[in-house]
């Protein structure tokens, strides 16, 4: 019988980190720029890319996996796929996310509930599942659809998408010990509930999405994007069900790092998603785009107050184009914006934030939604799955990583692997995995130029 | 590469200040602020005033604390002086009420409940019935109970999709109705398919777009190895350990139990309170038994009134869905009264086709039955929306001028909808007409609701439990 029991690996013993004589020069500058500021960097060549991938019913072994892919260019297999850890179920394969020592990447199902902890560190080239947690929705008293994993120090905080009874947006935030220890839930503030924060226009609607801290600023910033029923439900569908229409979050929150307590409760209307925060000290702000409206959002402090302001249009909003990833690099002036719905790549100028501008269009497939960045800003990638019941049906399917150079006017494709061909499934996370972080080299010389800083 | 500018107003942004009685300045300060919004005012629009689609979601109230409607209410989306009115999911609190009561005596204007001779109403059995309902482990992957689409605050039924979603966001192709009063019904489903609530629950267990589980035995199985209920079935039911039966007889005994009448109307019309509604409400009761011919189809009997016939009938909505012509464009809501258009050609590419649905002619496989569905009954029918089979109507309005125009009698190519009822016909109803009709089934609300709403919080969500 199918009652999941489920069974507790023990957390692999942790190897000491052991980050070698070049550690912890240049704690700005950062790789996979959208990292927490806590978290251990990769500023050279990446040896991997784990991509967090959905199970297609039909497709291979029908189940989501973690897979590996080798990118540095000294390897033999460089551009392939060489792992593969499957875990079982579809469980709307999402996001995923590393701890601060970087030696676990927590993966999350929005639709299952359950989040998978791979040890990245053991050996970097092939991720192992070693805890699954699957009491999430009882254990956090009813949020549902893990989304984010993002580190704090020791910590990792989980945003939620939607919870367990109505199916809706209202959820919460969710902290646990790097172990997989539930701490405690943290409500999105709704109108009954404040819980002290200021709500400075006419939404506080409850729903969550992302997060980024700016530890400078003491300050955790949250966006909203819609509940289980619409995150599920087949995109077409959904853009015909004039109730569900409704359903989407207009809010970002603005949090106390330290106490967890929401401050602001700001108005973004059309689904803030992602959240990307400037590296260098003294740029305070950060960016969002929204997925329905095509604004490029500026977040930014004025006189202790957050302010949200629109400060550029994504395409032509009137088409929709859907903003999904962004991306901005280590020096905060390039801010790639993806959207899905014509599968293009979009670089905007953000070296005055209150006035970007696009300076460059590419077209990477047919839909597209991750992207994610080398610390140097050179090489990109694409990963193309938004959602298992959103992506584009049929022939317009795509479902693949694909690696760009950029020299800074240009990108070039340097390869593609076609998930559908390999009988992987739809690529969605792309997280960087290096020797280098655990004291490690390859067989080959590959990772002798990796410098690890640890940025804190 | 150059950056395309703006093409023109395909995005529009519409205001109705009207039915919100701001002022003409609050309603300028409010399109001022969209235009803010989007840094250009290429495609703003303002709406002419009377325009303005209607919500589902009703305007959410709270009563002896609980939220009757949706925590998170969108009443008032369409406009740009929306402002949220939600509750904390953590508020999800209630007090356990004493629902048998009923048993013996139904609330005003409902008959006594019917009761199966091989089912007779325990507490025990209301009780497991109820846990069951809450239970999200009854689905393959714990992710879905009865009540994630009959949700109690949502009239039991869900105000956030017109059409439900299941199991991996499978698509249904039909409204979650509500669950109040199924215990007078005598066939159950849009399409009147099954005969008893004790048979029904096998429908949603075991779809693939509801619940999922692969098998009856999976079912018993998998509840038998939950370690909450031990003891349970076999406490409701002489010593019986759970079974195909009495997992049936025990969800049907909570639904069954969940009648609600008394409600202004009858306090009025059964009760002889002059007051208990307005004058309004009484001459849109006058139009719903004479011009309007509701009663023909939603019955009010002598003593007692479930506002259905019981039959199917073919208003003309089924029709057009399926025989009528799909706009090449639609008009979306994407923020606070913020609209934009999307192309049907855009939609295919992201969505599968839409469900068939012919209606009664699936069960019965003849022609004369296509596009009939079971009269519903009418009993809090204001907290209900999203209404018809496929909740394309988010208001009572939208299926009052439905009625008005005479239904649908045929395409936009001329094809007839012959099976459409002859007691459909158009009615002349004015604008102040259709809003008396409103005003009067907004009288048809329960008196139990805030109880039952939460008896049912204060039953816990089943939810998996890590056996480490
Ligand atoms: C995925 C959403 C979903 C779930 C889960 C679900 N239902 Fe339903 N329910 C519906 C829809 C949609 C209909 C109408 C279907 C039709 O008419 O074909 C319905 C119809 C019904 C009806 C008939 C009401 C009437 O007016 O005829 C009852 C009773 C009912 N459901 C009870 C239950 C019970 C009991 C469960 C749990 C065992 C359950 N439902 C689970 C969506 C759901
Ligand atoms: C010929 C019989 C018939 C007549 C006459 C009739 N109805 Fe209906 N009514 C139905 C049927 C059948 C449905 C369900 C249709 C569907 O699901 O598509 C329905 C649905 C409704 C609904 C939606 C209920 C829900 O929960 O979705 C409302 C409200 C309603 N009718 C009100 C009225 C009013 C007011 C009138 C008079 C102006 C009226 N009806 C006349 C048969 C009738």
């Amino acid at each position: 019988m199918n009652i999941k029991k489920f069974i507790s690996k023990p957390l692999a013993v942790l190897a000491p980190f052991v980050a070698a004589s070049v550690l912890a020069t240049n704690p700005v500058m950062a790789d996979e720029t959208c990292m927490s500021p806590y978290m251990v960097k990769i500023v050279g060549q990446e040896d991997f890319v784990y991509v967090w991938t959905l199970g297609v019913e039909g497709l291979g072994d029908g189940q989501d996996k973690m897979v590996t892919v080798d990118v540095n260019p000294k390897s033999e297999h460089y551009g392939k796929v060489i792992n593969s850890e499957s875990v079982g179920g579809r469980n709307e394969a999402h996001h995923s996310g590393f701890t601060d020592d970087r030696k676990f990447l927590w993966a999350g199902g929005l639709d299952s509930n359950k989040i998978f902890i791979f040890d990245v560190h053991t050996d970097p080239a092939a991720p192992k599942l070693v805890k699954t947690i699957d009491d999430f929705v009882s254990k956090t008293g009813g949020v549902v659809g893990p989304h984010t994993t993002y580190a704090l120090p020791g910590r990792m905080i989980v945003t939620g998408l939607s919870n367990n009874q109505d199916h809706g947006g209202r959820t919460a935030l969710v902290e646990y010990t790097n172990g997989g220890e539930y701490i405690d839930t943290y409500w999105m503030p709704t109108d009954d509930n404040l819980q002290g924060a200021h709500k400075g226009g006419q939404f506080a609607d409850g729903y969550g999405y992302d997060i980024r801290a700016l530890p400078a600023k003491n300050v955790m910033l949250t966006s909203s994007f819609t509940g289980w029923s619409n995150y599920m439900m087949d995109f077409g569908a959904m853009l015909g069900d004039a109730e569900a229409m409704k359903r989407f979050g207009n809010t970002m929150v603005i949090w106390d790092l330290h106490t967890r307590k929401p401050k602001q409760v700001l108005d973004v209307p059309g689904a803030p998603l992602e959240i990307r925060c400037a590296w260098k000290p003294e740029n305070n702000y950060c960016f969002t785009t929204t997925a329905l409206t095509s604004q490029l959002v500026l977040l930014n402090e004025e006189n202790d107050v957050w302010k949200a302001t629109n400060v550029a249009d994504v395409g032509n909003p009137a088409d929709i184009p859907l903003p999904v990833d962004i991306s901005i690099n280590s020096s905060d002036t390039m801010l790639w914006v993806n959207t899905f719905l014509d599968g293009k790549t979009r670089g905007f100028d953000i070296t005055d934030p209150h006035n970007p501008k696009q300076v460059y269009e590419k077209q990477i497939g047919n839909q597209v939604n991750m992207v994610s960045s080398s610390w140097d800003g050179k090489r990109l990638y694409y990963t193309t799955s938004l959602l298992g019941n959103w992506d584009k049906k049929a022939g317009d399917n795509d479902q693949f990583i694909k690696l760009y150079h950029w020299d800074g006017t240009e990108m070039t494709e340097q390869f593609a692997i076609d998930f559908q061909a390999e009988k992987l499934g739809r690529a969605h996370q792309m997280r960087f995995g290096a020797y280098s972080l655990y004291g490690k080299t390859a067989k080959v010389e590959q990772a002798k130029n990796n410098i690890v800083a640890m940025s804190k | 590469m150059r950056y395309l500018s703006l093409k023109i107003s395909l995005l529009l942004s519409l205001c109705f200040y009207s039915s919100y009685g701001l002022s003409e300045d609050n309603a300028i300060r409010e399109q001022v602020k969209t235009r803010d919004f989007y840094n250009s005012d290429h495609f703003m629009i303002k709406a002419p005033e009377a325009e303005g689609s209607p919500s589902a979601s009703g305007n959410a109230q709270n009563i002896d604390g609980i939220r009757i409607g949706a925590g998170d209410d969108k009443t008032g989306y369409e406009t740009t002086g929306y402002e949220t009115n939600s509750v904390a999911i953590s508020a999800r609190h209630g007090k356990k009420a004493d629902l048998i009561r009923v048993l013996n005596e139904p609330p005003l204007g409902l008959p006594k409940i019917p009761i199966p001779v091989d089912n007779p109403m325990t507490v025990e059995k209301i009780d497991l019935g109820k846990k069951l309902f809450f239970d999200r482990r009854l689905s393959l992957n714990d992710t879905f109970s009865c009540a994630m689409c009959h949700i109690p605050e949502q009239g039991f039924s869900s105000h956030e999709l017109e059409k439900a979603v299941g199991f991996e966001g499978r698509s249904n192709r039909r409204n979650a109705p509500t669950i109040y009063n199924t215990a007078y019904l005598e066939r159950l489903f849009h399409d009147a398919r099954e005969t008893t609530l004790e048979n029904q629950i096998w429908g949603p267990l075991l779809s693939r777009n509801e619940m999922a589980m692969t098998s009856m035995g999976q079912v018993i199985q998998k509840v038998k190895d939950m370690s909450d209920y031990d003891g349970m079935f076999e406490e409701a039911f002489d010593g019986k350990s759970v079974d195909i039966v009495n997992l049936g007889k025990a969800l049907a005994s909570y639904q069954r139990i969940l009648v609600s009448g008394n409600s202004p109307f009858d306090k009025w019309y059964y009760g002889k309170e002059t007051n208990a509604i307005s004058d309004q409400a009484i001459r849109g009761f006058d139009l719903f038994k004479g011009k309007g011919q509701c009663i023909a189809c939603h019955s009010v009997g002598q003593k007692t009134a479930l506002f259905t016939d019981m039959k199917v009938h073919n208003t003309g909505l089924g029709f057009k869905r399926t025989m009528g012509k799909e706009p090449e464009k639609e008009r979306m809501l994407i923020a606070p009264g913020t609209y934009a258009y999307v192309m049907k050609s855009k939609k295919a590419i992201v969505g599968h086709a839409p469900m068939p649905d012919v209606g009664v002619y699936e069960v019965t496989q003849d022609p004369d039955d296509r596009w009939k569905y079971r009269t519903p009954s009418l009993r809090n029918v204001a907290l209900t929306a999203p209404y018809m089979h496929d909740g394309s109507m988010l208001s009572l309005a939208e299926v009052i001028d439905l009625y008005n125009q005479g239904g649908v009698l045929k395409n936009e190519s001329g094809y007839p909808n012959v099976t459409q009822s002859p007691l459909i016909t158009p009615l002349g109803l004015t604008e102040n007409e259709s809003e008396d009709l409103i005003a009067f089934l907004k009288t048809l609300n329960g008196d139990n609701i805030s109880e039952v709403i939460s008896d049912a919080f204060s039953t816990p969500v089943g939810d998996t439990i890590s056996i480490n």
